[in-house]
């Protein structure tokens, strides 16, 4: 009949021209590079999350701008799709299954927080999707064997090896020290891992405490601190913990040679909400925008990224925002060594990376960590950070804190 | 270390926990609702101290007056405009809205103002006192809200609204039957919760960093601090807030940080199966 | 109050079942995912149903429950139990839980009972924080990885969730149409007169509150073997706590049908907002709540007979 014939046509013609765009969007697809981002962009990591939107951002624009990524001769412009994953676990590894399934993304890139890390990477490796980490540090979020996981930061322990070596030479009478750590994947590590090197390092451990993720007051822990007369102080945490963590030390009237928060004086806002109590607080650090590291990448050296950083943002990066830009850029060179988006080959080829950037030399060791050299150590003098070590680059000695 | 410190700390914190919780608790003792938004108040009172302080350099202390007013109004049209539709709905009901709306206002504070912590540095020096050493922040903070709180316990002890207020708690039908304009009275109250909630914002300002991810931990010692103390009464929330405060500051000295808040969280449960109206609190709302 | 059509009910919620469980043939692992999330929050919301929905206890022991189970089952499978053990045996323990602690806390009324709820899951999180050498505390807690390809592992999941759910949701026809559930529903309608009738509220109330743990403790197990590394922040989480009273609200709670109603349509809300409004996405949720709690009092459910017209 003729009505069944012309919606027979008319549904036929549609499937033609579905099909047919289909066709012509899949080659288009096929064009660019996805990598998918599942980032904090509300929720406890907020603050965090927003410093790896602008890196990953910075590096997008630069490496599009000169035609994409090579692969194997042929340039791919990068497309990056993003999610806010909520600081929610469950988001997470939804997310992860939605841009591997759902978007086709070729590679991914690790949420801030470790505990999601470790999530998302559960999902990438059943898919065999290489998965980056920006901001991974401890040796327990590589723990699981993954294969598919590399962090561009180092493991927590170079960095604290390197302060104990800052403190111990340059205040050898220093010999007490009080750890009080938040309970919670990376500052919990920094403060065993600390615990355990001072230990070795032939300092005295007077106190050990761990204080709640949410917590309001830290009074009493850091008045038990006093009593004990330690000559150095050491804290990690959140921005937030270490703001309140350092006032109420004024407070209390608490001093001592040694005030190390990790990884507070790294981070701006830290300096800007303290104000002259920031003055003498150390830190470890993964990078430092004054290292003088040149390298084959859309930057080419750690000042040119120093500088469209501050031109963009008005303030100077930290590590955080290295790490996010240096672990893509990690990705892009393993890319162009496998010459493929094959992802068994890219993953390969980030295994054998070997490489110097703008954020310095990017080599992963079995578990997918970088390796870890030369971690600066910095203190806050005259209300910047200033690096104490690695020598090469020292900008001033430890100064006791007043 | 001298139990004389950790009292101070104690009393301090207690002060300060005592005006987070008692605007909580005369809303709930009232009007019968769970205001999750009372964390909320308390960080956007914060953040307008904060960026007064930043944009307008007025001192915080100066600017709590207009910032509580201002919580005040929010709270006032917030009551009367959709809270007051569900009111006489079961408790799960209340609650789920007052919820819906926080989350609301989560993500405006954060639309608006950023994660980042903020602090207001000022630093106004310590008092020595035998031994125990007192910031002049925080105890002008606690003094702050005890005065706050004795004001309010005045105003509703003998001012017409306060007493109105009182009468509504006792018996709703019978206040109604008075010729009380409830749903007035209703609207009233959960504004002078908001309005405690953002002095108290102001106060907190001062002393700790404000950051739109902890308006659950206030919310979360308000709780306590009102099962403690018992509901509905002024007095409730500042023994409620000062024993908290004492709990705390002994727990952490004897156990650690961690285990001071399960030994609060441990001890209501225990309040809340021995004595649910609390230290000071009298039957009254289930 | 009207329950949507027994018979036609049940044959929606068969058709929906089967479509869940059809999703690993007809769409993407995304799908599958999805369906597996559908299935577990409808598990929560059955769950949940029987202390909130008919004995109208506001309960916001979800996440205590789901925590507990998640660390109970991956303790059991690291110490080498069979995962399916693991997942009984994390019931069983959430169960005894419940059971215990229900004596002591249901003797609560009101709000009273809310806040006992929601501290059970703050006392359970700070002791897995504290209890590290367990629990291995804030560095969280790696769980057994079960070996497979995706496919494998998300179909796997998809049923063990649909099991989990199918299970929750017999036991709740079951209530329903028992002295239990008739029991509870006077005991919502009015406590002491119906201690006063003989009806042992007591043992009802532990029973009820029993029952809203078990399945929740399940889910919470196979969760953790699903993503394989815990921690406390996440695992007792108070926004799922949160979450799952509302879903129950949303399609109608007392009912058998609403839990399974309210969640698919609150997850699939949330899919499509969080998709959409990438900056706003938590306050388009907390409007909808707002807009549900004004109109549509009694749930999706209550509106939809209302349609048909009784």
């Amino acid at each position: 009949m003729t009505e069944q014939s012309r919606f027979g046509r008319f549904l036929s013609a549609t499937a033609v021209a579905l099909t047919g765009t289909a066709l012509m969007l899949s080659g288009v697809q096929a064009q660019t590079i996805k990598i998918g981002a599942p980032l904090a962009l509300t929720g406890g990591l907020a603050d965090e999350g927003r410093k790896q939107a602008i890196a990953y951002d910075m590096w997008l624009k630069r490496i599009n701008a000169a035609g994409g990524i090579d692969v194997g001769g042929r340039k791919m412009r990068v497309e990056l799709v993003q999610y806010d994953y909520q600081t929610n676990e469950q988001r997470a590894q939804q997310l992860a299954e939605k841009l591997i399934v759902d978007d086709k993304v070729n590679f991914l890139l690790a949420p801030f927080g470790s505990g999601h890390t470790k999530v998302v990477a559960g999902v990438a490796e059943r898919y065999g999707v290489p998965v980056m980490a920006t901001s991974a540090s401890s040796d327990s979020i590589f723990n699981q064997g993954y294969k598919h996981l590399f962090g561009t930061l180092a493991p927590n322990s170079g960095s604290v090896e390197n302060l104990i070596t800052v403190v111990t030479r340059q205040m050898p009478n220093a010999k007490r020290i009080a750890i009080l750590g938040r309970e919670d994947v990376f500052p919990k590590a920094m403060a065993t891992v600390m615990s355990d090197s001072a230990k070795k390092a032939g300092l005295q451990i007077i106190s050990l405490e761990y204080y709640p993720v949410g917590v309001l007051d830290l009074a009493t822990p850091i008045a038990k601190i006093k009593s004990m007369n330690p000559d150095w102080i050491y804290i990690t945490g959140y921005s937030k913990d270490l703001v309140l963590a350092r006032k109420q030390m004024q407070d209390l009237g608490v001093k001592a040679p040694v005030v190390t928060m990790i990884t507070g004086p790294v981070y701006k806002e830290f300096i800007d909400a303290l104000g002259p109590l920031a003055e003498g607080v150390t830190s470890a650090s993964w990078w430092h925008h004054s290292a003088q590291f040149r390298g084959n990448d859309p930057w080419g050296s750690t000042k040119a990224f120093y500088d469209e950083f501050v031109a963009r943002e008005k303030a100077d990066p930290d590590y955080v925002h290295a790490a996010a830009a240096a672990a893509l850029v990690a990705l892009q060179k393993a890319i162009e060594n496998a010459k493929t988006l094959d992802r068994a080959k890219v993953r390969d080829a980030l295994a054998a990376l070997d490489i110097v950037t703008f954020y310095g030399p990017i080599k992963f060791a079995a578990n997918g960590m970088n390796g870890g050299r030369d971690l600066p150590i910095i203190q806050v003098q005259g209300g910047k950070p200033v690096l104490l070590y690695p020598e090469a680059l020292k900008q001033g000695n430890l100064q006791s804190v007043k | 270390m001298e139990y004389g410190q950790v009292i101070a700390n104690g009393l301090m914190l207690g002060g300060l926990y005592a005006c987070i919780a008692v605007g909580f608790s005369l809303v709930w003792g009232v009007l019968n609702v769970i205001n999750m938004l009372h964390g909320s108040f308390i960080i956007l009172g914060g953040y307008l101290t904060f960026f007064a302080w930043l944009h307008l350099k007025v001192n915080p202390l100066v600017a709590l007056a207009p910032v509580a007013a201002v919580l005040f109004s929010i709270g006032f049209l917030v009551q009367y405009l959709l809270v007051n539709r569900v009111i006489t709905q079961p408790v799960l009901t209340t609650l789920t809205l007052t919820f819906g709306l926080d989350m609301i206002l989560y993500n405006a504070m954060n639309l608006a103002f950023e994660a980042t912590p903020r602090r207001i540095v000022l630093d106004l020096g310590r008092l020595h006192l035998g031994g125990v050493i007192l910031p002049y922040d925080r105890v002008v903070a606690m003094a702050l809200a005890l005065v706050l709180t004795a004001i309010l316990y005045l105003v509703l002890r003998t001012s017409r609204t306060g007493r109105a207020i009182v009468a509504v708690r006792m018996d709703r039908d019978a206040a109604a039957l008075m010729g009380i304009r409830v749903n007035r009275v209703y609207a009233i109250t959960f504004g002078i919760g908001a309005l405690m909630a953002g002095a108290c914002g102001a106060l907190v300002a001062v002393v700790f960093p404000i950051t739109t991810s902890v308006t659950g931990l206030f919310l979360g010692k308000a709780f306590v601090i009102c099962v403690i103390g018992g509901l509905g009464s002024v007095p409730g929330a500042l023994v409620g807030g000062l024993a908290l405060g004492m709990i705390e500051s002994l727990a952490s000295f004897w156990f650690g940080p961690q285990q001071a808040i399960l030994v609060g969280f441990l001890i209501m449960l225990v309040l809340l199966m021995v004595r649910p109206t609390g230290l000071v609190g009298k039957k009254g709302y289930e | 109050m009207t329950r949507l059509g027994g018979r036609a009910g049940h044959l929606v919620f068969g058709a929906w079942i089967l479509l869940l469980a059809a999703t690993p043939f007809i769409a993407s692992n995304y799908f599958v995912k999805i369906a597996t999330f559908l299935a577990m929050y409808a598990a929560l919301a059955l769950s949940w149903n029987f202390i909130g929905g008919y004995t109208g206890y506001p309960s916001f022991s979800t996440a205590a429950f789901f925590g507990l189970g998640a660390y109970s089952g991956a303790l059991m499978q690291n110490a080498g139990l069979w995962v399916g053990f693991a997942w009984i045996g994390a019931a069983l323990v959430v169960s005894a839980f419940a059971a215990i602690l229900g004596f002591a806390i249901l003797r609560l009324r009101g709000h009273y009972f809310a806040i006992a709820s929601i501290a059970l899951a703050d006392v359970l999180m700070l002791i897995a924080s504290i209890w590290a050498g367990v629990t291995g505390g804030g560095e969280g807690l790696n769980v057994k990885i079960m070996p497979g390809g995706p496919d494998f592992i998300g179909r796997v999941f998809l049923y063990t969730m649909l099991g989990i759910m199918l299970a929750a949701f017999v036991t709740t026809v079951l209530v329903d149409r028992s002295a239990l559930g008739f029991g509870l529903r006077c005991i919502q309608q009015n406590e002491d007169a119906a201690d006063m009738v003989g009806v042992n509220v007591t043992r009802y109330k532990a029973t009820a509150f029993t029952l809203s743990a078990v399945f929740c403790g399940a889910i919470g197990a196979a969760y953790a073997s699903w993503v394989a590394y815990i921690s406390p922040v996440d695992s007792f989480s108070i926004l799922l706590t949160l979450k799952v009273p509302v879903m129950v609200l949303l399609g109608g709670p007392g009912t058998v049908l609403g839990p399974v109603v309210g969640s698919a349509a609150f997850v699939i809300l949330e899919e499509t907002i969080w998709a959409k409004y990438l900056d706003y996405h938590q306050a388009v949720l907390g409007v909808v709540i707002v807009l549900l709690l004004f109109f549509l009092p009694g749930g999706l459910l209550r509106m939809l007979s209302r349609r048909s017209g009784r």
